[in-house]
């Protein structure tokens, strides 16, 4: 009786633990400082643990240069390794596993024009991010590490959603009235 | 040269499959949690919901408490923590096109991070909710990401060397 008692509070913990963003903030934060101490002798950049944008980056661009034998500019870790990172890859099959494993993958649909305009907004983040050299997830880490200026990009970051959420409130208002 | 636990030949084997793990635990994680870096900033606007901006709070905390934890253990691969005592204190970390003087760096965080958090917001969500939103079977945000793969390539091709230009031009070259 005791024992399943115990076992059943343990999972529930985990199973809140896990369903909790703060558990994967501290999950990314430690694993990424963890791989730069195991691969950093592979290439810099430092703070480079966990990015979306950077990754895809050197995902989509090493393998790029590989398979048609251009040149495209990419972060020294992923040009001295057999292949780049493939953290972003990883991510999508996880979010595969974890949505099939819970039966939360469904089809969703929409219109043309939404399509361009995502991928048009993807074109434009990715760019945007390059261009401050992160994506949210490396502003954090980098901020972690002690530089200064990703904590303005996060500052900048938050007041950029302010003020979208802000033009989104006032559309829904006016659709109301 | 900052040297790791592993030595370089066996990291240059090991970097994509470590990085495919990591990336395969975090998606998994993601997808449980439902967490994004945007969304945070917008439920606590909106709503004062704190849930998923705990998420990101926590991954800045989290960092440092990593780094600071490898930097005992590993100082060698840790060489430049804490960035700003060691390399100055408005010098980023590599990574943006190089070349510019520290004024050109601000200006490349505070612009693009004001456009990043608006155009995610309207879109309802930050890279990693998009990439993971895709695997979940929603075709706009696989087309996000689409866009986001192609954008590469366009940034390494062209953008780069347009925004270095042109950051030369207004006089922000070194």
């Amino acid at each position: 009786m005791d024992s399943r008692y115990t076992r059943d509070t343990i999972r529930n913990i985990t199973s809140i633990l896990i369903r909790h963003p703060a558990f994967l903030g501290a999950t990314i934060g430690i694993l990424a400082a963890f791989s730069q101490a195991l691969l950093i002798s592979a290439g810099g950049p430092e703070a480079y643990g966990f990015c979306v944008a950077c990754h895809t980056r050197d995902m989509v661009n090493g393998m790029t240069n590989i398979i048609a034998g251009t040149s495209l500019a990419l972060a020294a870790i992923s040009k001295n390794s057999l292949l780049p990172v493939m953290s972003v890859a990883g991510v999508l099959i996880g979010g595969y596993i974890s949505a099939t494993l819970h039966r939360e993958h469904r089809i969703k649909r929409g219109t043309r024009v939404e399509y361009l305009g995502y991928f048009l907004a993807g074109v434009a983040v990715l760019n945007l991010a390059m261009v401050f050299g992160g994506c949210p997830y490396r502003a954090a880490l980098r901020t972690g590490y002690g530089d200064l200026t990703a904590i303005l990009f996060i500052v900048a970051m938050a007041a950029g959603v302010v003020f979208g959420a802000y033009l989104m409130l006032k559309k829904a208002e006016k659709e109301d009235t | 040269m900052a040297t790791g636990i592993l030595p370089k030949e066996a990291a240059v084997f090991f970097v994509p499959i470590v990085t495919l793990l990591l990336g395969i635990l975090i998606g998994y994680l993601a997808q449980r949690s439902g967490y994004c870096s945007i969304g945070g900033f917008r439920d606590y606007f909106l709503f004062r919901h704190t849930r998923i901006l705990s998420g990101y709070l926590t991954l800045i905390a989290a960092s440092f408490v990593g780094y600071l934890l490898f930097w005992f253990l590993t100082p060698a691969a840790m060489e430049h923590f804490f960035w700003a005592f060691t390399s100055g204190p408005l010098t980023p970390v590599p990574g943006a096109p190089g070349g510019l003087d520290t004024a050109a760096y601000l200006i490349f965080s505070i612009v693009p991070g004001f456009f990043v958090g608006l155009i995610a917001v309207f879109i309802g969500g930050c890279p990693i909710r998009q990439t993971v939103m895709a695997s979940e079977g929603n075709y706009k945000a696989a087309w996000f990401f689409i866009g986001m793969c192609v954008g590469s390539i366009l940034f390494a091709a062209i953008v780069s060397g347009w925004v270095v230009a042109l950051m030369r031009l207004l006089g922000f070259g070194v």
